[in-house]
């Protein structure tokens, strides 16, 4: 623990380090919903002054996407989205510390080889549930509608759906960075899963609307989960069950985890 | 529990290529063995297997007594490891560096606070301790490096390369801490294919090529399997090499050529006035007597001379640490 710990803050105080990359990974998730969220608002195409025909599209659009406007659908959504993005970058500590040396550093002390893999991950995961307690701040603050009887337990609940994701692909991408030699051909491999992940999913979309085929794997994909569980406990979206959601999610994502940890410390005993 | 290593029969294939064959050795408490040899001799590879980094295909060692293949934890606490490359974190203080390093080891706040002053007073660095390791030069990086290695305070240390592109200045630094670690009374396995280096410092040395351990002892010892001086004539004309070697061999001497410098043996007497009797007419450009020493030895059994690369590789690295 006390060496996961040691680990886990060499890896924040670097990203501490680094404040204006802090800032400037945020600015792709707030670009999204700003350009999505408001400028593909269906309320859009209703002229001005037609009341009642506001009100149909109104209604049409709660119907849909189960929240109060589309903004608000795609903000909350993005939480997980951004999850995704942020993981995807994860596996180049892993890389980077091979490459340079300081990996062979760590495996010539006693440190457990589970806890190397676990701090990166582990860290991975902080720095996005930091980072998305400010997007969420942000996105308020440009319209999004937190539902009527919001409190601080929902925005943990919202938070440890997200901290779930990340440990999921976090996990996964961590491997890759154990895996893989060249930092180019680890982030092709980020944009080639990241696009497909967030367009098949409920992310930007309610996945009853889209072609048959297509639904099928948004429904599969973890993203979609995440989205709508977000947006129950945020902007109160209806959805069944999700605590037991929740927690099979909890389950899926620790079981990645520790599937990828034992991968790697195999990686690790060359 | 008399050796601090012990390597028997050590051997590392990597897919077909063999990088040690059966390698075997023992460092005594207290000394400095050097393993010299060109690049790619196997050097590296047998100081990863020691220290736990790389699985032996076959063959095992003890550090301090401890199997390498099933006591790696064991072995990790006795040994510091100074890594060819520099591996510090160059977004970090040299201060931070090392005090992770420290509680990495286990030790509380308080105690790697006074062990991190500690080892960056040994190697120098207290006053550089609090800038950030990028604005580190060559040399200091190198001595951060060491602050690293042996901030636990280990009995056996191993340095692979730790010279390695220094300036003049920078090593005999080196120089000078490898000798207080030696009166500390750690045993050390240094890598090397600088055999001043190696003369200058190591108790005993290993000649290594081709993951082949070819020979073994102490400086004097190796030196003393070459009895004579050897007598360096180099022409002008290189195509005169040849003959010259011949007609020094009719006259009873032994010769050879060896990269268009006719190469004689210095045993007998009266062999030098021979040499230059047998110059008659030639261009000479120059003439030398070298004493034996490592180089001469090494080339002795291996038929190769160690000097080849030393910089560029350095030079990789560095530009490495800059890609980051």
């Amino acid at each position: 623990m006390e060496e996961t710990y040691v680990l886990w803050y060499r890896e924040m105080r670097k990203w501490l380090g680094r404040k204006p990359v802090v800032i400037i990974s945020l600015f792709s998730p707030i670009f999204w919903i700003l350009l999505f969220g408001k400028s593909f608002n269906p309320l859009n195409i209703v002229p001005e002054g037609v009341g009642e025909l506001g009100e149909l599209v109104r209604a049409k659009i709660i119907e849909l996407f189960g929240t109060q406007d589309y903004f608000t659908y795609v903000a909350a959504g993005m939480t997980v989205a951004f999850a995704l993005f942020q993981a995807s970058f994860a596996g180049a500590s892993a890389l980077f510390d091979r490459r340079l040396g300081y990996m062979d550093r760590l495996l010539v002390t006693p440190v457990k080889r589970e806890s190397i893999f676990a701090a990166k991950v582990l860290a991975s995961v902080t720095r996005v549930v930091l980072l998305t307690s400010l997007l969420v701040a942000v996105s308020y603050l440009a319209g999004l509608q937190l539902k009527a009887d919001f409190t601080l337990l929902d925005l943990l609940l919202a938070l440890l759906t997200v901290a779930f994701i990340s440990l999921m692909f976090s996990s996964i991408f961590m491997l890759a960075g154990f895996v893989m030699d060249n930092p180019e051909g680890l982030f092709a491999i980020g944009n080639l899963v990241n696009t497909p992940l967030l367009f098949a999913s409920s992310v930007l979309f309610p996945t009853d609307q889209m072609p048959f085929w297509l639904r099928f794997i948004a429904e599969l994909n973890p993203l979609s989960y995440g989205a709508d569980l977000v947006r129950h406990f945020l902007v109160a979206k209806p959805m069944e069950d999700p605590y037991i959601v929740l927690l099979l999610f909890g389950v899926v994502s620790v079981a990645v985890f520790a599937t990828s940890a034992k991968v790697a410390v195999k990686l690790m005993e060359k | 529990m008399e050796n601090a290593v012990t390597a028997e029969r050590l051997h590392k294939k990597f897919g077909e290529v063999v990088a040690v064959r059966e390698v075997s050795f023992k460092i005594r408490r207290g000394e400095l063995y050097a393993l010299l040899g060109p690049n790619g001799a196997g050097k590296t590879t047998t100081l990863k297997m020691l220290s736990t980094l790389l699985k032996p295909t076959s063959g095992d060692a003890y550090v301090m007594g401890y199997s390498v293949l099933r006591e790696a934890e064991k072995v990790r606490r006795v040994i510091g490891v100074v890594p060819q490359e520099l591996t510090a974190d160059d977004e970090l203080t040299g201060y931070q560096n090392v005090y992770l390093q420290a509680r990495l080891y286990g030790y509380s706040d308080a105690e790697a606070r006074e062990r991190t002053r500690k080892a960056l007073e040994t190697v120098g660095l207290t006053e550089s301790a609090s800038r950030r390791a990028s604005t580190y030069s060559g040399g200091m990086r190198r001595k951060l490096e060491i602050a690293m290695s042996l901030v636990h305070d280990p009995p056996v240390i191993f340095l692979d390369e730790p010279t390695l592109g220094l300036d003049v200045q920078s090593r005999r630094a080196m120089w000078e801490l490898i000798r207080q670690f030696k009166k500390e009374g750690r045993s050390m396995i240094l890598t090397t294919h600088y055999m001043e280096e190696a003369e200058a410092l190591a108790d005993r040395v290993g000649i290594i090529d081709h993951g082949m351990l070819k020979a073994e002892g102490s400086p004097e010892e190796l030196k003393g399997m070459l009895k004579w001086d050897k007598v360096y004539v180099e022409l002008y004309r290189d195509e005169d090499a040849d003959a010259l070697a011949k007609e020094m061999r009719l006259a009873g001497l032994e010769a050879r050529v060896d990269s268009s410098q006719v190469v004689v043996s210095m045993q007998g007497e009266e062999v030098l006035r021979k040499v230059i009797g047998l110059l008659n007419g030639r261009r000479v450009k120059s003439i030398n007597i070298v004493k034996p020493n490592l180089e001469e030895v090494f080339l002795e059994i291996t038929g190769r001379r160690l000097r080849e690369e030393s910089f560029d590789a350095f030079k990789q690295r560095v530009f490495m640490r800059k890609v980051r």
